[in-house]
């Protein structure tokens, strides 16, 4: 069976960090690519590739330098978006409980992995022998 | 004088944690210590004494009061308001804005200490950090807890539940209802249905507590009496630590099991983390078989017409 590369290290993230409820891989138009979540996806995906388009603006208009996360803080909880290259959104969310530096140390890595699959430098499906 | 040692050394905390929470107690520190692991979390000290444990691993007193709907948002949201205006404590604020009593917040604060250090003591320490400082959390215990009580409860808390038939790890176990345990028109009751619901192949125990507003032990008890009962399956493990990650990518490849998170077939052979357990708690499990089928008798008609 072959293993989506993408969604396994979506799963992974959300296993590693306390506290991770979902994930969304969208397009820099709004498109979902995958999803690990229990929420609408297609919303999920065009609400977060607008955010990051906003987020970004936002730091160059306050001279921030460049954008790391956007995070939105609820009371029942956050949504940490993150630009992977210049073509991808990875949307996170997560409960109360969720330790938002770590998750930022957390997903860096993945972040990383999901752009090299995108970009063709990395298999994104990887087969059984 | 208090101890800091389990009682029978069964399933106590890490040495490194008690020794730190000792080392606070004796120089009567005031500031955190920061725990650093999985999940890990931060404990305040006030004097010695504890004012509040943080950790991921389990919902502190905002979540509790305001997901159980104990106290309602717009009420939370104004007392904090104000109380940060005045530069008061959030506490008395509530208090005085007659949200919740006081001897009944005093409650909620040592009940969620408790369970936050029963988490945070059964998980995985690397390193503890004692940082002086003036003592700063939002709801703080007045007066602050000994540190040797509540990990002498957090004991007793895993000792409970080493002692019940079946297991379920309360951070790492994903639970859906089993096959046929959801019936339309039947009502279980005792906070079952509510479980049920949000059973959904995807949540943890601790997941579930912090979407009822329940502290984990509790809802990690009800659970397993769900679980012993037929109403509940495992249907896979989180995977965190790298010696986790290595282990399920062995089984995996070797065909065993499926990808952790999909919710679909049971692992067959994911690690298991093996918590201490003194050989008089697993020699004296009780008979484990549920008598069956003894969830029906639980069973109440819905009244009427929905």
């Amino acid at each position: 069976m072959a293993e989506d590369g993408l969604l396994a290290e979506m799963h992974a993230l959300r296993d590693r960090v306390t506290g991770v409820t979902g994930s969304a891989l969208a397009s820099r138009d709004g498109l979902i690519i995958k999803a690990d979540t229990e929420v609408n996806e297609d919303n999920l995906a065009a609400l977060a590739a607008a955010s990051l388009g906003l987020a970004q603006r936002m730091a160059r208009e306050v001279g921030q330098g460049a954008l790391r996360e956007a995070v939105t803080r609820s009371s029942g909880g956050y949504v940490a978006i993150y630009a992977v290259g210049s073509t991808a959104v990875l949307i996170l969310t997560g409960d109360e409980g969720l330790n938002i530096a770590r998750l930022h140390h957390e997903s860096r890595a993945t972040v990383d992995r999901i752009e090299a699959m995108l970009s063709g430098a990395s298999p994104v499906h990887t087969g059984s022998h | 004088m208090s101890t800091l040692e389990p009682a029978d050394g069964a399933g106590g905390p890490p040495y490194s944690l008690r020794e730190a929470l000792r080392d606070c107690a004796a120089k009567a520190l005031s500031g955190v210590l920061e725990v650093t692991g999985e999940p890990g979390g931060t404990i305040h000290f006030s004097g010695g004494g504890v004012a509040a444990v943080e950790t991921p691993g389990a919902p502190g007193p905002e979540v509790i009061l305001l997901r159980s709907g104990r106290i309602p948002e717009p009420g939370w949201a104004a007392a904090f308001a104000a109380a940060a205006a005045a530069g008061t404590a959030l506490g008395p604020e509530l208090i005085a804005r007659g949200l919740i009593g006081a001897g009944e917040l005093e409650a909620v604060l040592r009940i969620a200490a408790a369970d936050a250090m029963f988490v945070l003591s059964g998980g995985q320490v690397a390193q503890c950090r004692a940082e002086p400082g003036t003592p700063d959390c939002q709801l703080a215990l007045e007066p602050p807890a000994e540190a040797g009580w509540l990990l002498a409860e957090a004991s007793r808390r895993t000792r409970v539940l080493a002692s019940m038939p079946g297991r379920v790890e309360h951070d790492r176990d994903r639970m859906a209802p089993a096959p046929g345990a959801v019936q339309p028109d039947v009502v279980l009751g005792q906070g079952w249905d509510e479980i049920l619901a949000l059973a959904n192949g995807r949540r943890t125990p601790r997941d579930m507590a912090f979407a009822l507003g329940r502290g984990v032990y509790a809802t990690t008890l009800q659970l397993m009496h769900m679980y012993g009962a037929g109403l509940l399956v495992t249907v896979s493990h989180r995977v965190v630590t790298p010696a986790e990650r290595a282990h399920a990518e062995r089984a995996q490849a070797a065909g065993a099991v499926a990808p952790s998170g999909n919710g679909q077939d049971p692992p067959a052979s994911l690690p298991r983390r093996r918590r201490a357990r003194a050989q008089h708690l697993r020699d004296s499990d009780p008979d484990s078989g549920p008598d069956l089928p003894s969830w029906l008798r639980l069973l109440r008609p819905r009244s009427g017409g929905n």
